[in-house]
């Protein structure tokens, strides 16, 4: 082994060269012929006989080269040359080919990261795989505060109280961590802003394992009573950026007016043990009263609005902590129970029998997103994988047919005394050598495209950061190496046409009549790409589709000339009693300013995928048995219903005589009133109200108008029975979310707003402003990158299908170049002959056509939950994917097409 | 990636021109010239080999590390390369020529003394 490594150092270094072995060759005849001519030969006879006795020099000398330990690295170099000089020679279709693989690589790792990103990462925490994540199914009477992500059977917010008795008495966790997000207003160096904060149990660092960068995390005993721990830990991206790395420890900043002490800085890399959640401050979670004045929930077991996961202990299975953990749950849901007003059988059932304590694998986190990305992501790699296999099909048939129109070449190579194995290395070389230039550009291309589509996906979103533009190195390697496998397998395809054993009578006939094995091969490609490239075509016409009834759907309101943007008078440090004044005179300078028509507010954002929904109680109404019946209570102001225009059928809106001492007042939609009143006439009057509890005293409206009913969380949603009310009466100190409609562009007004806010206090938080037209397209972001990628995915196909058609039959329109020149030397016209070869062309797009509908249909239907407005058999979304292929497959056609009828038929027929 | 050769018809007696070759340097180091001739003369002119064939043989056991090899200055006076056998060699030598002899010997017990 050493030796053997050693002489090919040698090699390396000089060694045994050319001239040495010439030179010892050399002397051996020299020495022969002495010896000859001592024997009594003439010169000329001696130097012939010690050439025979020598035997043949050339191939001595060949074969001592082949024993050289170089010598297969020396081949492998010769063959990469021959391979690239091969693929020069016919450049346009080399970079066809290393394009099509480009785009296919650079597409599926850019979508691939994305994926992994979404949908397999673990959290950056120690040993992830022992982290679980909680969730259970039973009622949850009472107040759920969600970021999304549950569902029926999967609720993922518990109470602040189950949290502690589920911690403090299990036996099968070494730690349970909880965890809520909420928007705060911090201040830092007389800078104020609305951010992220999360609020965090004490054990929550060391439990997931998270260090500290600076400073010290939060320990057990920051979690002691409510109110009692006023501490911060900064994110690391948040004290770098914003704070510009200051020595911070020890120091105070304000969270919604009250100081808070820097205890550090948690290690980089760390959001949250939620995915997607990107808090920039962390607080303890008996803090929850400061930072979200708004409620208080820490002692209330009817609260549901943190989310646990724990870390299993070891030695402790999975299930063993599921069975333990639910068992523990049961018993205190059994003694809530007894606390509930409700103690019908009904609701025992409901909240004892059918509750259940799930525990999953938490490695990655739980994620309210995940949901919300999986099914788009989920489609938009189908259509890369669509993408990357049309790509295949087309080097496949690219190379065929160089391949082909080689096959001169390669008898003549093979008449020369080339082996089949020489014929094959050099195939393989130069797919290697496509594969790899392919690959390479993809991975130029890669981390742009990424960067780029996160940009475009992260745009306006309120968590720009959940997606970081990290290029998935295995994805790629995986992509690249799967790539350069296809590439060097096709490349061996025509390989077979060269071990046919009759190969010399098949070369005589050569570029005659083509071979039925090939021919059928190569229909098989044109047939598939057609077929792929149907189906992306069709999938990006019904997301387009989408895209476009989305953006025209009308909610019911004019959505132009509106400017919205949030103030919580809360985050600036407002005491409970000056919320609501401040609130009043910002509507009132707002409401004032030059260029403003009107302006509103709520606490129930429009179209923002928000809503506040709950039950209530209407005088008049009999519920029936077991009714449950939720309806959406935002909470306004004085011309809220004005400022959006919603209009009025029957009573009034809110008007200025409705103060926070006078009658109680709400109006209500079309649709509530049809469901609890026979029509809207008969809702005036009538009284609506809600029974009170520990976040809320008991509460009384009286019916003053009727609205019509608009759309109200997403424009795709339908509208929901909707009782407004006076956010004045509710007694309640909240931030709302101010609604401006401007006469000019909305977002001129930004300015003046922002003045006039601080000319009141200018320690007031003028947050996310933005028009209603952008609200709502953040609202369909999903859909709208899927809009994009199908008509990019889409376009690639086509045009990776024209290549691959273009490729194939322009091949074999010149295979039959003699066939035409007969027909033409009968008689036949050029446009005859273009005819001929159109009409086979577009015979053979038929029958892919024809056998891709219905696998369209059902993918299509497999993805309709994805769909706004577009039935999934919508037909006019497959005739133009329709037209669209055909019309891609009669201009590849065409070309070639033409060429051939412009040959002479005379030099046509001699081309034998 | 290299496609095996067929085989030639003098390959047959390939391992054979080795030990041969093998045995001709335990008299002493030798260049090609000289080993040539030495199995010639030594088996009487019964094997006469082709003598460009010695040397793919010469350099192949070099890379086997069977021989090694050395430049110097022959009878006449001219550079030429010396082969000499090595360690690895003699034991190579020992090996093969317990093989021959027995593939001999069984191939005689076959064939017998004579026949009628």
């Amino acid at each position: 082994m050493w030796s053997d490594r050693l002489s090919r150092m040698r090699f390396l270094f000089g060694g045994r060269s050319r001239a040495e072995v010439d030179e010892e060759l050399e002397f051996h005849i020299d020495r022969q012929i002495d010896a000859n001519v001592a024997a009594g030969m003439t010169e000329v006879e001696a130097r012939r006989q010690a050439a025979i006795e020598f035997g043949g020099r050339e191939r001595v000398r060949e074969q001592c080269r082949e024993q050289r330990p170089s010598w297969s690295l020396e081949l492998l170099l010769r063959d990469l040359r021959f391979a690239l000089r091969g693929l020069l020679r016919n450049p346009g279709l080399a970079s066809a080919a290393v394009l099509t693989l480009a785009v296919a690589i650079c597409a599926n790792s850019t979508i691939f990261s994305l994926l992994s990103q979404a949908l397999l990462r673990a959290l950056p925490v120690d040993d992830p795989s022992r982290l679980v994540v909680l969730n259970f199914a039973g009622s949850h009477p009472g107040h759920r505060h969600s970021e999304g992500g549950s569902s029926e059977g999967h609720t993922y917010e518990f109470s602040y109280p189950m949290y502690r008795d589920l911690r403090e008495k299990n036996l099968v966790l070494s730690g349970l961590v909880a965890s809520a997000p909420v928007t705060a207003g911090v201040t830092w160096n007389n800078r104020s802003e609305a951010v992220s904060v999360e609020m965090v149990s004490g054990d929550y660092f060391q439990t997931l394992g998270v260090r500290p960068a600076v400073g010290r995390l939060f320990a057990a005993s920051d979690e002691t009573a409510p109110g009692a721990n006023p501490v911060a830990v900064l994110n690391f991206d948040y004290w770098r950026t914003h704070l510009a790395e200051a020595p911070v420890v020890g120091k105070n900043l304000l969270i919604n007016g009250t100081p808070f002490a820097i205890a550090g800085v948690a290690a980089p890399g760390f959001q949250s043990v939620v995915w997607g959640r990107m808090p920039q401050v962390y607080v303890p979670i008996t803090m929850q009263r400061t930072v979200e004045p708004e409620w208080d929930y820490l002692n209330d077991r009817k609260s549901y609005w943190i989310t646990i996961a724990g870390r299993l202990r070891p030695e402790v299975t999975l299930a063993q902590a599921a069975a333990s953990l639910n068992t523990l749950f049961l018993s205190v849901r059994a003694a809530e129970f007894t606390a509930l007003a409700d103690q019908s059988a009904k609701t025992r059932q409901e909240f004892i029998d059918h509750a259940h304590l799930n525990v999953e694998a938490g490695a990655r986190g739980f994620s309210p997103l995940r949901d919300d990305v999986q099914a788009p992501l989920i489609i938009i790699m189908g259509m890369v994988l669509m993408v990357v296999a049309i790509a295949i099909v087309n080097v496949a048939s690219l190379l065929l047919v160089r391949a082909a129109n080689r096959v001169r070449e390669f008898s003549v190579r093979y008449a020369l005394g080339a082996t089949s194995g020489q014929i094959v290395r050099q195939l393989l070389c130069e797919g290697l050598l496509l594969g790899v230039l392919g690959a390479g550009l993809g991975l130029a291309l890669a981390p742009a495209t990424l960067s780029l589509l996160i940009g475009w996906m992260a745009q306006d979103s309120p968590n720009p950061q959940a997606f970081t533009a990290m290029l998935d190195w295995r994805v790629f390697a995986f992509t690249a190496v799967a790539v350069i496998v296809g590439s060097l397998v096709f490349s061996l395809a025509p390989a077979v046409q060269f071990w046919n054993p009759r190969l010399a009578e098949a070369l005589k006939q050569q570029a005659g009549t083509a071979m039925g094995g090939s021919l059928r091969f190569r229909k098989t490609c044109v047939a598939l790409q057609i077929g792929f490239s149907l189906l992306l075509i069709v999938g990006a016409g019904m997301f387009v589709c989408t895209i476009r009834n989305l953006r025209s759907v009308n909610p019911g309101f004019e959505t132009e000339h509106l400017l919205s943007f949030e103030l919580a008078p809360a985050m600036a440090g407002y005491p409970a009693a000056g919320v609501a004044p401040v609130e009043q005179h910002v509507l009132e300078r707002l409401g004032a300013l030059p260029g403003i028509r009107s302006v509103g507010a709520t606490n129930d954002e429009d179209l923002s995928g928000n809503n506040r929904a709950g039950d209530v109680d209407v005088s008049g109404y009999k519920p029936k048995r077991d009714e449950e019946f939720d309806v959406e209570l935002p909470w306004v102001s004085t011309g809220y219903l004005e400022t959006l225009g919603i209009p009025l059928i029957a009573g009034r809106t809110f008007n200025a005589s409705d103060t926070a001492t006078s009658q109680k007042v709400s109006v209500v939609n079309e649709s509530f009133a049809k469901h609890y009143f026979a029509s809207p006439q008969a809702a005036l009057g009538r009284h609506v109200g809600r029974s009170g509890n520990a976040n809320r005293a008991a509460l009384d409206t009286v019916i003053v108008g009727v609205v019509r009913d608009v759309k109200h969380t997403t424009v795709h949603d339908p509208a929901n029975p909707t009782c407004y009310m006076l956010y004045l009466q509710m007694g309640k100190p909240i931030g709302l979310a101010y609604y401006v409609r401007t006469w000019q562009a909305p977002q001129s007004a930004e300015n003046s707003i922002r003045a006039a806010v601080a000319n009141i206090d200018s320690k007031l938080i003028v947050s996310d402003v933005k028009t209603m037209t952008q609200a709502i397209d953040d609202s369909i972001t999903s859909q709208r990158t899927m809009a994009l990628l199908a008509a990019i995915f889409g376009g690639i196909a086509a045009l990776l299908a024209g290549i691959g058609l273009y490729g194939i039959l322009a091949y074999s329109t010149a295979q039959r170049t003699r066939e035409i020149g007969i027909r033409m030397a009968l008689g036949a016209h050029r446009a005859t002959v273009v005819g001929l070869i159109l009409r086979e062309t577009l015979i053979l797009t038929g029958w892919a056509v024809a056998v891709t509908l219905p696998v369209a249909l059902f993918a299509a239907r497999a993805v309709r939950s994805e769909l706004f407005g577009v039935s999934f058999v919508h037909p006019s979304v497959y005739v133009i994917g329709i037209v669209t292929i055909g019309l891609v497959a009669a201009l590849a056609g065409f070309v070639p097409a033409r060429r051939a009828a412009s040959v002479d038929p005379a030099r046509a027929l001699r081309t034998e | 990636m290299v496609a095996k050769r067929v085989p030639e018809a003098g390959d047959v007696l390939q391992g054979t021109l080795d030990m041969l070759i093998l045995r001709t340097l335990v008299m002493g180091p030798a260049h090609g010239h000289t080993i040539a001739h030495a199995i010639e003369s030594t088996s009487e002119n019964a094997l006469e080999i082709e003598q460009g064939s010695l040397y793919p043989a010469l350099h192949r056991l070099e890379d086997r590390g069977l021989v090694s090899s050395e430049w110097g200055v022959s009878e006449n006076n001219r550079k030429a390369k010396f082969y000499q056998l090595t360690g690895k060699g003699r034991k190579e030598l020992n090996a093969a020529t317990g093989r021959w002899r027995r593939m001999t010997r069984a191939i005689s017990l076959i064939l017998g003394e004579s026949f009628d």
